[in-house]
């Protein structure tokens, strides 16, 4: 038995002054309308979004109902909403449910992400350090470039790519193009990370409705497959692994690619939660697609990533990887036939999850 | 003896209330009380909200509700916590003439000190008044308390 | 639906605080003891689901953490759902096995609440900052406004609700992993201070810390490891909507009477009375339980308070009701409806502290938000309902 996608809704991503359940409940009817589909044909919800971030401590209690859960199933993870469709695609394999909500709630313009996520280091060994979450990221930049020599201007036409993707997409947060030169001539904020170089933080939500297969075909004659999943964890204590490669993101493709029975040739198009442009290549590399290193050689090609400008432009914690899963599902309803999307989470991209898409 | 480090959280918010309630909040400065009304089912929706969870619709048509209802349920807290408001106080849920839904709000004008004495003046059933503060500011706050009507 | 068992269940001591263990160690801790029950090794799992609710530890995800302990190297996912948190993600762990992608799942849930010097203002932060935070509500003052309507509309007494303080403090005296262990009776309860009315402070749970680990497996894992897994015959769970104003009435949690069909109706449950042997409730607070009871079938309307002070709910009654001591004697929040599904699990399995005899069938349950969450699970010795 498949399960497939049959409806999607994503919001405008950018600065929302409605309320975060607001924008979740317009993401969630958008999703319906999209698959022609009523409420009350939706038998389970599954969220997925951080509770501090958006400021209440059980954020499922807001997004529940307007994810179209009143009297139904509820469940949230508390993560980004990769994850939610990877345990509504399980809770539909296991045959418990038919049609689940899946919906990514993000809002970031309410308090500084900086300092909730500060908050998730241990009060003992790191917090007191006053490590941000982007420090994080940037010294995981850092060893990788040194290992491998990549270049600024390699770094920074990843971002010139990506917001010139990005000014096309309608969804995306940050539109305006830039130059290599812009890029290389932005403030220095986190070495060896420069303004252009960082994410934005964005207010969003995504829905996407699940279906079992057979329900699936009922809904829509070409419904989007979920292929493969794939998700892993990476040590907490940074000093303990290679912040060089991302671990996590490389074990979460091996078993996404061996669900689905296929590898890296076969994929037509990929989105990536680059945080910085390194991580754009290293996640190219540890999904396969280039040799250790090499990730910077594919950036020249015109290999076919983040059509949605990627997380470099849109970045709404709790939903970014949702949001690029379901640009990529756009795009197999657009012809392509499949495609792969990446999701981290935690401080140095400790928690990794892939999704593969086909028709 | 293991180390032991105090830590507070101290996270700014500004949170946004939206269209919707921002209309409640407005009218609150009027002493008005405002509701939504689902196409629906018909339901008048104290505090107001943008869509009905139960028809999963818009909801955009307003209605006033009166400041008087009658109380639903009620509890009158005794302990100190850290953060919350300085005990006794009375919580409560009144229905609004007009509305299909129940409030949380305070009760107030009736002595707290033994709680069954204030259960029987408070009971399920019993009518109760908004007390307005004098210069509403668009806040919940604006109303301080329900207070038993005298019949 | 591929059938899953719980097949390991492991608890720390539930205390005040756990000075001695950091966030890992303590989920470590758990882990250990359920993969020592179940007779396996970290090899043979394969892959994590964890539990908590983030704000009450005073780390925000602490199972980035505590994924040190559970999970690193492996697929890990983490699920907070408020009161609910720790049956959810047994829930998510049993449908981790059910959907044939993984054997072997650990749920671990891990809460320190006792590093938060007060619990109520957490809990207040999840109620609503535009419309309703200002008023102070926390978990306790929705349980009491539940008791006031439950006792003027069915006449249930002060007395009647310190009758199941009593009955869960007994209990949690055979229970090594409970928290308040202090034999009570009826006039120790009415003596107690009135926290917030009617409910008293004997008839309120503690603030616990501690973790819990249950461990899922497939039909034929949990054969091979087991000889009296504990089979998971149905899950079911439900939202309400968001404002606690909005119940159409508080002197029944209707919710749960919905929730509790859907389940009875997957598992083929006909009368819950005579079907199920032992329950493992959600109830922080003494009116719930007899909420509970009435909304799951185990009395009629308004007829729940009746049911411990006449015994039926004590271990040896008809239907023994919390023999762990419950969620009044041991409160770890997002870790408590993991607790329950440990209990239950262990009562089919016959291992429980506090044996009910013969039990073959037990419900596991937890209720989140402000009444506006619930989540049921239903075990068994055997691997469909036997009549």
């Amino acid at each position: 038995m498949k399960v497939g996608i049959v409806g999607i809704g994503i919001t405008h991503f950018g600065v929302h002054e409605e309320p975060f359940y607001n924008v979740a409940y317009t993401a969630a009817r958008k999703a319906l309308e999209d698959a022609e589909m009523e409420r009350h044909e939706i038998d389970n919800v599954v969220l997925g979004g951080y509770d501090v971030s958006v400021g209440r401590t059980i954020s499922n209690m807001y997004t529940a109902p307007a994810a179209g859960g009143y009297l139904k199933d509820e469940i949230r993870v508390s993560d980004d909403a990769a994850y939610a469709l990877a345990l509504a695609y399980m809770r539909i394999k296991s045959g418990i449910f038919d049609v689940a909500m899946v919906l990514g709630y993000g809002h970031c313009s309410e308090t500084p992400i900086e300092l909730v996520e500060l908050l998730s280091l241990d009060p003992f060994f790191h917090r007191d350090l006053g490590i941000s979450y982007q420090m994080s990221y940037a010294m995981q930049s850092y060893a990788y470039k040194m290992k491998y020599g990549v270049e600024d201007e390699t770094a920074a036409e990843v971002v010139v790519r990506a917001r010139k993707r990005a000014s096309k997409y309608e969804y995306a947060h940050v539109r305006e193009e830039v130059s290599v030169d812009d890029v290389l001539s932005s403030e220095m904020v986190i070495f060896p990370l420069r303004k252009l170089e960082l994410p934005p933080w964005s207010d969003g939500c995504v829905a996407l409705i699940l279906a079992e297969e057979t329900i699936a075909r009922r809904i829509n004659p070409e419904p989007i497959w979920v292929e493969g999943l794939g998700w892993n964890t990476e040590n907490y204590y940074m000093g303990s692994r290679d912040l060089a490669e991302l671990s996590s993101t490389r074990k979460a493709g091996e078993m996404a690619y061996r669900m689905a029975g296929c590898d890296a040739k076969s994929v037509e198009a990929v989105e990536i939660m680059d945080l910085t442009p390194y991580h754009h290549l290293m996640a190219l590399e540890a999904l396969g697609f280039a040799a250790d290193g090499k990730g910077g050689e594919l950036i020249e090609s015109d290999f076919p990533t983040n059509s949605s400008g990627g997380a470099l432009c849109t970045n709404a914690h709790g939903t970014t990887g949702l949001f690029l899963t379901a640009n990529l599902a756009l795009q197999i309803r657009d012809g392509c036939d499949r495609g792969i999307s990446h999701a981290v989470s935690g401080y140095a991209a400790q928690n990794s999850i892939v999704t593969i898409l086909g028709v | 003896m293991v180390l032991r480090i105090e830590a507070k959280w101290e996270i700014p918010y500004v949170h946004s209330a939206g269209e919707h309630a921002t209309k409640f909040f407005e009218a609150l400065k009027e002493k008005k009380i405002l509701g939504v009304k689902c196409p629906k089912c018909q339901r008048v929706l104290v505090p107001p909200r943008a869509f009905c969870e139960r028809c999963y619709v818009d909801t955009d048509e307003w209605v006033e509700v009166k400041d008087e209802g009658v109380i639903e349920t009620v509890t009158i807290n005794y302990a100190r916590f850290t953060g919350l408001p300085d005990p006794p106080y009375a919580v409560g849920i009144i229905k609004l003439d007009g509305a299909d839904t129940g409030m949380l709000a305070y009760l107030g004008g009736v002595d707290l000190t033994d709680w069954k004495k204030a259960h029987e003046k408070l009971k399920v059933g019993t009518r109760v008044k908004a007390v307005w503060k004098d210069r509403p500011e668009g806040r919940i706050t604006d109303i301080l308390y329900f207070k038993p009507v005298e019949e | 639906m591929r059938r899953a068992a719980v097949i390991g269940v492991g608890q720390t001591k539930f205390r005040t605080r756990r000075d001695d263990k950091t966030h890992p160690e303590l989920t470590r801790e758990a882990v250990s003891r359920a993969l020592e029950h179940a007779g396996i090794t970290m090899d043979d799992v394969d892959a994590f689901v964890f539990g908590t609710m983030d704000p009450f530890d005073g780390i925000n995800c602490p199972d980035r953490w505590s994924s040190t302990a559970a999970g690193f190297g492996k697929p890990f996912m983490k699920i907070s759902t408020g009161g609910t948190t720790g049956l959810t993600t047994g829930i998510a762990a049993y449908q981790h096995v059910a959907s044939g992608l993984f054997d072997v799942v650990v749920a671990v849930c891990t809460q320190r609440v006792g590093e938060n010097v007060d619990a109520q203002p957490v809990l207040n932060t999840a109620v609503d900052p535009i419309y309703e935070r200002h008023s102070g509500v926390g978990a306790i003052s929705v349980a009491a406004i539940q008791a006031t309507v439950h006792m003027q509309k069915y006449g249930t007494t002060e007395e009647q609700m310190a009758w199941v303080s009593v009955k869960d403090h007994e209990n949690a005296l055979k229970n090594p992993y409970a928290h308040i262990k202090k034999k009570i009776g009826v006039e120790d309860v009415l003596s107690s201070p009135v926290v917030s009315s009617p409910l008293k402070l004997y008839e309120c749970c503690p603030r616990s810390d501690g973790s819990v680990a249950v461990i899922f497996a497939s039909e034929e894992k949990a054969e091979q490891i087991r000889d009296d897994p504990a089979w998971i015959l149905a899950e079911s769970s439900i939202s309400d909507s968001y404002f606690v104003g909005d119940r159409p009435d508080l002197a029944v949690w209707d919710s749960l009477s919905i929730a509790g069909r859907r389940l009875y109706r997957l598992a083929g449950i006909d009368d819950p009375k005579k079907d199920i042997d032992v329950a493992e409730l959600y109830s922080p607070f003494t009116i719930q339980e007899i909420l509970e009871l009435e909304a799951l079938g185990f009395a009629e309307k308004g007829e729940g308070a009746k049911l411990a002070e006449e015994g039926v709910t004590f271990v040896d009654g008809d239907m023994p009701t919390n023999p762990s001591g419950g969620v009044l004697c041991t409160n770890p929040i997002g870790a408590t409806g993991l607790v329950r599904l440990g209990e239950a699990s262990l009562q089919v399995m016959g291992e429980a502290s506090n044996q009910v005899d013969g039990a073959e069938v037990a419900l596991a349950h937890a209720w989140g938000g402000t009444l506006q969450f619930h989540a049921l699970m239903l075990v068994s010795s055997h691997k469909k309902l036997r009549r």
